[in-house]
């Protein structure tokens, strides 16, 4: 029984020992279990079980508080050899060092980004309950109906699963304080808006139910970054006081710094302060709808108990309302996450560049391990001299991957600089993507990624050391060894190469097919001519011109000036322009309509199309073309004959090829007829990617919509910016000019978040293909140095030059081949994520493969090509001599 | 101790433990378990040492060059022949030979302090 206690505690004790270097095992490990047994013996001598009991704690304690002790002083000591190391070889630890940062810093800058907008949990008070509900006409297309008046308090009272509910809407009113008017972006929220989403304000307090009564003192409060860009920062800004639809409003409170979601707002009204929003008429109407309902999930309720409950509530007001919610229709009301909503648009670009940093890494490591693997050759006499002196294999080991996590460590430093370096391109990127972009930092997740990162790649290119270090050793230590590479690590150093050629492939096919799609984009025929075109945003104050005889006279006075201007070839006014950022934002404005003689039965749904306001010399100065009938004239007014202009996607969606010139369409169901009296070229309105859509143009001097001023100029366009603003403050100093932009730079600007994937993108293949091709010309000059006694005796045996450079070049370029081969398969496989971001290109398009295949083998014949006349200037007496 | 190995009292301070261990070496040569049971009876049991602690010590006071494994002695017939025996060198016996001198100025100190009682003459 004590033979078997004692070897049943003599396992448990050498297990335990096991927590100790292995070093320190090898040295006294026996003579530990002797004295440990020893110490048993006595113990169960003198006290029985109960002192073995406090031996053996006493013993694990000792081992735990003895085993860290001991690691540390031997890490310690492997700094300080791999500190004396990558000094002496510096250009090794340099060039390791900056590739593996550069791959780290890509990933690390990309991280950022992600985390702020995917990982990071949004900045609101439990956002993981937040929905926004969505109208939806399913059968009709419509994703987001937005909400009526009596919709909005439907869904509010009606509903079991949420703790609150608060409506939104977006409005451009002007504020007049000191100075110059301001159009001001306004947010219409409920009182209980900030307190839905938890937000405290930085300054004074938020709306309370009392500021929504009808009748009550007008407020606002400020959004941060107007209250810092527009307001000086000013600490006694609560109770001044602005002017703002005829009204005084009294600023009471100021937002923190938080993302703004659906839009950016400068300042935030009340719903009874909003003159359009507060209109007996639009209150009453079921069907009159602009608004967006936000709502928190009660505690413990599910986003799915959510979607059932406002399904139930839908049908219920379709049965209760079916000329508001026809059978045509498929109306439903949905919640979604926030949360989801927010960066939905974001998530396919983001995760598509962080699968091109994490290749530019993994090349990087490749690169590394190669550069390694060639160093470990020269070490083999240091290491058969360290393992002489008694260090065992692990004790090598052990070293090498200190080495290697040092300078992966030293690699995250550095990248999270150049991450640090890039962090404002990156958040001015995302921005246009998602409203989280502002909550783009370093954090605590980011260095851990860091972190994480620089370990990921010490254990990739530090095993191919360790691995090598042991063939090394046992190759030295035979009688007559010599320091080359052995078979297996030419097999690795060949394996790394086809895998970094396989990477960059990938990551040059991801740049060519969007560089592709960039210049398609670019290229395309947008419908209008930009070049030397100026708008210019034109807010009026709507409680000053309540009537439409008002704007429509400040539109002419307006036309007249900006026409006389020097240098104004051409002017006209329109409620918006093709690619203006706000209307890209707001989606745009469509109509139902009616076309005479194809009414639409009660219960189906009428054609929708979008609507334009424009002066007759609209198309004129934007360059769309004229194809049928005529454009406005300037007798088109309110006394005339109601007309409208459509363009060539709707006359064919309508008429197909029968002429559609003096045919009639009514929005109000026959009340009004308005006859079409030309069809125009069609315009890409919403985005340079979006197909044309049915567009129909009204005259402005019939239907209202003052939104933009635009001129064409002869010369540069900007240069007439400043004198066409005087000239409109001329009609009224009260109008807001704002936005003023070239068409050329609002095209440019709307393809600013492709471009920016593009250039990301290119940047990442570029870096790839650099870090390759070295990495390839390098082991291509080693190879041949290692091979020069055989290049020698080739060259004395009569082997001509072409012979040894075809040979040299051969092998490299036969590598790179077989990367290709392996990348190609890859990048069909993987180009499928890119399929949403691509215009008119196909992700496996041939000319991008070909091309990105053409640009790897000429890279790696240049790479080739300096070794191989290195191998033909080979001495065949010196290299025999080196035998 | 100075770089050069004299003994500067001024540097000598050891842990307890290592003190100790030197200690039980300072009569002649030991191994490992006579080491840890000399300590618990020096100290009346009031330093008991694990085979992990004991062991970190031997380790680092042969780094020093304190002791070293004595080739004179070695396990008999009757013994486990994993024992190994110790010894001081002779820079452990100056080391040693410091500390307890340091520690004997430091009793003085509290002595003249009325800290402690002089000691009875045996």
């Amino acid at each position: 029984m004590p033979n078997q206690k004692r070897s049943w505690s003599s396992r448990l004790y050498r297990g335990l020992l096991r927590l100790l270097p292995f070093d320190f095992r090898s040295d006294f490990g026996g003579e530990m279990e002797e004295v440990f047994q020893a110490q048993q013996a006595d113990a169960h001598r003198k006290a029985g079980t109960v002192g073995l009991a406090r031996l053996w704690w006493e013993t694990i304690v000792g081992l735990f508080r003895t085993a860290p002790r001991e690691h540390l002083s031997i890490l310690g000591q492997d700094l300080g050899y791999a500190f004396r190391m990558m000094r002496r070889n510096a250009g090794y630890t340099t060039l390791a060092v900056v590739t593996l940062a550069l791959g780290i810093g890509a990933n690390t800058a990309i991280f950022s980004v992600i985390n702020a907008t995917l990982v990071r949990p949004l900045p609101y008070r439990q956002g993981e309950q937040l929905v926004v509900i969505h109208q939806k006409a399913t059968k009709a297309g419509i994703a987001d109906m937005r909400f009526s008046n009596y919709e909005v308090a439907d869904y509010s009272e009606q509903n079991q699963t949420l703790s609150g509910a608060a409506e939104y809407h977006g409005m451009s009113f002007l504020l007049l304080g000191r100075g110059e008017s301001q159009r001001v972006r306004t947010g219409v929220v409920s009182p209980s808006f900030f307190d839905l989403f938890g937000v405290k304000p930085v300054l004074g307090r938020t709306f309370l139910p009392a500021d929504d009564l009808p009748g009550a003192p007008a407020v606002l409060i400020l959004s941060y970054e107007f209250w810092q860009n527009h307001q000086g920062a000013d600490p006694n800004i609560v109770g001044r006081t602005f002017e703002m639809n005829d009204r005084v409003h009294t600023v009471v409170g100021v937002l923190p710094p938080v993302p703004q979601y659906p839009n950016e707002n400068d300042v935030y009204m009340p719903t009874s302060a909003c003159p359009f929003r507060a209109a007996p008429r639009f209150k009453e109407n079921r069907d009159g709808r602009m608004m967006s309902l936000f709502g928190r999930l009660k505690d413990g309720v599910t986003l799915e108990k959510a979607q059932a409950d406002f399904a139930l509530i839908a049908s219920r007001l379709e049965s209760q309302y079916p000329k508001s919610y026809t059978k045509a229709m498929g109306y439903r009301a949905e919640p979604a996450a926030l949360e989801t909503q927010l960066t939905q648009t974001a998530r396919p670009t983001l995760l598509v560049l962080l699968g091109a940093a994490t290749f530019v890494l993994l090349i990087a490591c490749a690169n590394v391990a190669n550069i390694t693997l060639a160093r470990m050759a020269g070490r083999e006499r240091e290491l058969m001299v360290r393992a002489a002196l008694g260090a065992g294999q692990s004790r090598l080991l052990r070293q090498l991957v200190t080495e290697s996590l040092l300078i992966g460590l030293l690699s995250a430093g550095l990248g999270l600089a150049i991450a640090y370096q890039g962090l404002d391109l990156l958040v001015d990127f995302a921005g246009q993507l998602t409203p989280r972009a502002r909550e783009i930092n370093m954090d605590r997740n980011v260095l851990l990624f860091t972190l994480f990162a620089a370990v990921f790649t010490s254990v990739v290119f530090g095993s191919v050391s360790a691995f090598s270090s042991r063939s090394e050793v046992a190759a030295g230590l035979k009688e007559g060894g010599r320091a080359t590479m052995g078979l297996k690590q030419r097999r690795l150093r060949n394996v790394l190469i086809v895998c970094q050629v396989a990477f960059s492939f990938v990551l040059l096919i991801g740049a060519g097919l969007m560089l592709r799609s960039l210049s398609k984009l670019q290229n395309i025929d947008p419908g209008f001519v930009p070049q030397r075109v100026l708008t210019m945003g034109i807010g009026l104050n709507w409680s000053k011109y309540t009537t439409n005889e008002q704007t429509l006279a400040v539109a002419r006075q307006i036309l007249a000036k900006a026409q006389a201007e020097p240098g104004v070839l051409s002017a006209a006014v329109a409620s918006s322009f093709p690619l203006d950022p706000d209307a890209l934002a707001g989606g745009g404005f469509n109509r139902r309509f009616q076309i005479e003689g194809r009414i639409t039965p009660e219960g189906e749904n009428p054609p929708v199309s979008a609507m334009r306001i424009a002066s007759p010399d609209y198309f004129k100065t934007l360059g769309i073309p004229l194809i049928q009938g005529r454009t406005f004239q300037e007798n088109d007014d309110e006394k005339a004959l109601r007309v409208a202009v459509i363009n060539q996607k709707m006359a064919k969606h309508h008429w197909g090829d029968a002429d559609p010139v003096g045919r009639r369409i009514t929005f109000n169901r026959g009340e009004t007829w308005i006859t079409i009296v030309g069809v125009v070229g069609d315009v890409r309105e919403m985005g340079l990617h979006r197909e044309p859509g049915d567009e129909i143009y009204l005259p402005t001097f019939q239907g209202g919509g003052l939104g933009t001023v635009l001129v064409r100029t002869a010369q540069e366009p900007m240069s007439v910016a400043g004198q066409l603003r005087r000239a409109v403050l001329d009609v009224d100093p009260q109008i807001a000019v704002t936005n003023v932009v070239t068409l050329e730079d609002a095209r440019t600007r709307s393809l600013s978040s492709q471009r920016t994937t593009t250039d990301l993108l290119g940047l990442f293949a570029a870096l790839a293909l650099v870090i390759a091709a070295t990495g390839i010309g390098g082991i291509l000059a080693l190879s041949v140095s290692e091979r020069l006694h055989e290049i020698g005796i080739r060259i004395a045996l009569g082997a001509r030059s072409t012979h040894v450079i075809r040979d040299v070049i051969g092998r490299g370029v036969g590598l790179v081949m077989l990367g290709v081969a392996v990348g190609w398969a890859g990048a069909v496989a993987v180009t499928g994520m890119l399929k949403a971001l691509l215009f008119q290109v196909t992700p496996t398009d041939p000319l991008t493969f070909w091309g990105v295949s053409a640009i790897l083998i000429g890279a790696a014949l240049l790479a080739s090509y300096l070794p191989a006349r290195r191998a033909t200037q080979v001495d065949p007496l010196i290299a025999l001599r080196s035998e | 101790m100075n770089p050069d190995g004299n003994v500067n009292e001024k540097t000598a301070p050891l842990t307890p433990a290592m003190f100790h261990v030197m200690l039980a070496l300072a009569d002649g040569d030991k191994h490992g378990y006579a080491i840890l049971k000399e300590v618990e009876e020096n100290t009346g049991g009031e330093v008991l040492l694990s085979t992990g602690t004991l062991y970190g010590i031997i380790k680092r006071l042969l780094g020093d060059g304190m002791i070293e494994e004595s080739r004179q002695r070695r396990p008999t017939a009757g013994e486990d022949s994993r024992r190994r025996y110790y010894r001081l060198t002779r820079r452990g016996q100056r080391v040693a030979v410091a500390e307890a001198e340091r520690m004997e100025k430091v009793l003085a100190m509290a002595r003249g302090k009325r800290l402690l009682r002089q000691p009875r003459p045996v």
